[in-house]
């Protein structure tokens, strides 16, 4: 007996459907497998907007921070006096700050994106179905076996072309 | 884009990995040669000194600033045409943004190089780096040349990055494609990315935030080349025009290149519906609107020259129009601001071979632009007594220069070859999703 099920769509308005009925039914949607990023997909499954954004945020925050302690740190360590200007400037550090801004929000959005995604994983799920990077959508979901035969019954009337077995 | 079905979509691009024909054989070991031409025209370089490449006062630099700015010119597009257009939803950004980024890491790595090249003690780079030394000395975060190596660094990491991250679901599709040792290096460089919805969640995010920040970075770096020679007292560098203006040469020849890349492409990957003449004609128009901004820069470049009422200012801008560098002068006025305006007849934007001509034609101008900034102005200063003349590259430039193109199109011929020219779950995302009894 198992306790998840995969079904295979061709379809989003089949997938849209089964995800609908699923909520009606209070069961649980693990994962939606898609080709490509979908909204329609995104919004039935009611997901947050990424906390990514934070990550990107304070990376960015960090990187004007260090970018500027760099260039008055250094400045300071020589005191290079050139007629009025004065030793720590204000004007060129905010190219030195805006540089690190950028590089270190985008570096702190990869390893946001990779926390989150729980990525790299060096084994794909036994479950997965090869035909999802060209053109099928599958549902993950879990299935309590004692509604096994009422969850398969929904898939298969909201267009399942395949419902599979996925042993944990 | 015509339309497809997703099917058609990974099979059209999935088509380019397809066994390579004898012209692509020639075409690889043709760069591979002009490689080595280069590697061994820098390694004479350094096992000289480098006196090898004739370089004198007053013009010091040669052809390896004018090359450093036109690669970092041709690197300004590709992410610059990604990102932007990105962030307003331009329904032709799809099918060039994956070669035109591609363009962008290889131009950004040729560029990279001229730095180290033109520092003849090569060995000694890490001088430049911000870390602490026994002398405590650190590299000037005031000077306009730390502002390139930390603006240029950050492009190439950033580029790189957008990339790759837009590259990660069309590894996972190359991954099951194919089998053995492919299989596994796809496998490994896609992450184990599976497309479920918790993954193109944070991915739509990461790569919106990424394009917002990719770019202004744009836009900073090719300013900070410019200031390069902005902040010099020159007669023909020192002025505010120089950012703006660098941006805008920058797209023109980037925008051009595109083209060059891409022509080719579509004949050889059979690309005719993905890569429709409706794409070229958008380019062509963006090109025109560049052209124009080029033609204002140079006009208004003139005319602060006289305006100005500054002697030095206007020898240069007189000196450049009609002394020794009339010629390349010219030629750069023609290429970058008149030919580009061919492209107000759709006949020229819509045909193939002139589309390319005038790519061409605009990249040639581009570099004599770098050649006559570069070149003129510290050779013909406020002193006559340190005038000079900078005649021609030497042998050593002629091949590291030869180098650096075949290095880019042996990167870009490689990149066809070996990775997606097209993303895959973009286009699929372009168009509409499969639904039952069709939409």
């Amino acid at each position: 007996m198992t306790d998840r099920l995969l079904a295979i769509y061709a379809y989003v308005d089949d997938v849209l459907k089964a995800i609908d009925r699923m909520k009606t039914e209070k069961i649980d949607v693990e994962t939606v497998y898609s080709p490509a990023l979908n909204e329609e997909v995104e919004e039935a499954l009611e997901v947050k907007p990424s906390p990514v954004r934070r990550f990107v945020l304070f990376g960015g925050i960090f990187g004007i921070l260090f970018g500027l302690a760099l260039a008055v740190y250094t400045a300071a360590q020589w005191n290079f006096i050139v007629w009025g200007k004065p030793p720590i400037p204000s004007v060129s550090n905010v190219i030195v700050a805006f540089e690190f801004c950028i590089l270190f929000a985008i570096l702190s959005g990869v390893a946001g994106l990779l926390i989150l995604t729980r990525l790299p994983r060096l084994r794909i799920p036994a479950h997965y179905d090869a035909r999802f990077t060209v053109d099928r959508y599958g549902i993950l979901l879990a299935c309590p076996p004692a509604r096994s035969d009422a969850i398969r019954q929904i898939l298969r009337d909201s267009g399942a072309e395949e419902i599979r077995d996925v042993r944990s | 884009m015509k339309e497809m079905r997703y099917h058609e979509v990974n099979d059209t691009v999935l088509a380019g990995f397809s066994r390579p024909n004898k012209a692509y054989y020639v075409m690889l070991a043709m760069a591979f040669m002009g490689i080595l031409v280069g590697v061994f025209a820098w390694g004479w370089q350094i096992a000289t000194g480098i006196g090898a490449t004739g370089d004198n006062h007053p013009v010091m630099w040669g052809t390896y600033l004018i090359n450093f700015v036109f690669w970092v010119g041709i690197a300004h597009s590709g992410t610059l045409i990604s990102a932007i257009l990105y962030l307003f939803k331009a329904p032709w950004r799809t099918p060039l943004a994956r070669s035109a980024e591609a363009m962008t890491v290889f131009a950004v790595s040729v560029a990279g190089l001229f730095p180290l090249i033109h520092l003849g003690r090569v060995w000694i780079v890490y001088w430049i780096l911000p870390y602490p030394n026994q002398r405590n000395l650190w590299p000037n975060f005031q000077s306009p040349l730390v502002f390139d190596v930390i603006a240029i660094s950050t492009y190439l990491t950033v580029s790189s990055i957008f990339w790759y991250t837009g590259l990660i679901p069309d590894l996972a599709i190359l991954r099951e494609k194919f089998q053995g040792l492919r299989k596994k290096i796809y496998g490994f460089l896609s992450l184990g990315w599976t497309g479920n919805s918790r993954q193109w969640g944070h991915y739509g995010w990461v790569y919106l935030l990424f394009a917002a920040l990719a770019t202004p970075l744009v836009i900073s770096v090719h300013s900070v080349v410019s200031w390069d020679f902005a902040l010099g007292i020159v007669p023909g560098w020192h002025s505010t025009i120089f950012a703006p203006y660098f941006v805008a040469g920058a797209i023109h020849s980037g925008l051009a290149m595109v083209l060059i890349l891409l022509i080719p492409l579509r004949i050889l990957y059979r690309f005719e519906n993905i890569l429709t003449m409706e794409i070229f004609e958008n380019v062509a128009k963006t090109i025109v609107f560049t052209g124009l901004i080029m033609l204002y820069s140079y006009l208004t470049e003139m005319f602060i020259a006289w305006y100005s009422a500054n002697e030095a200012e206007r020898e240069i801008f007189h000196w450049r129009a009609v002394g020794p560098y009339a010629f390349g002068y010219w030629l750069m006025f023609i290429c970058n601001a008149v030919a580009p305006l061919f492209f107000y007849i759709k006949k020229l934007r819509t045909n193939l071979v002139s589309l390319i001509i005038i790519s061409v034609l605009i990249n040639l101008g581009m570099w004599f632009e770098r050649y006559i900034i570069i070149l003129s102005s510290p050779a013909h200063e406020y002193d006559p007594y340190s005038w000079g003349l900078y005649l021609g590259p030497s042998i050593v430039e002629i091949g590291i220069m030869l180098g650096s193109f075949s290095m880019f199109f042996f990167l870009f011929l490689l990149f066809t070859k070996l990775l997606p020219t097209v993303s895959m779950t973009e286009l699929k995302e372009d168009l509409p999703a499969p639904h039952r009894g069709g939409r």
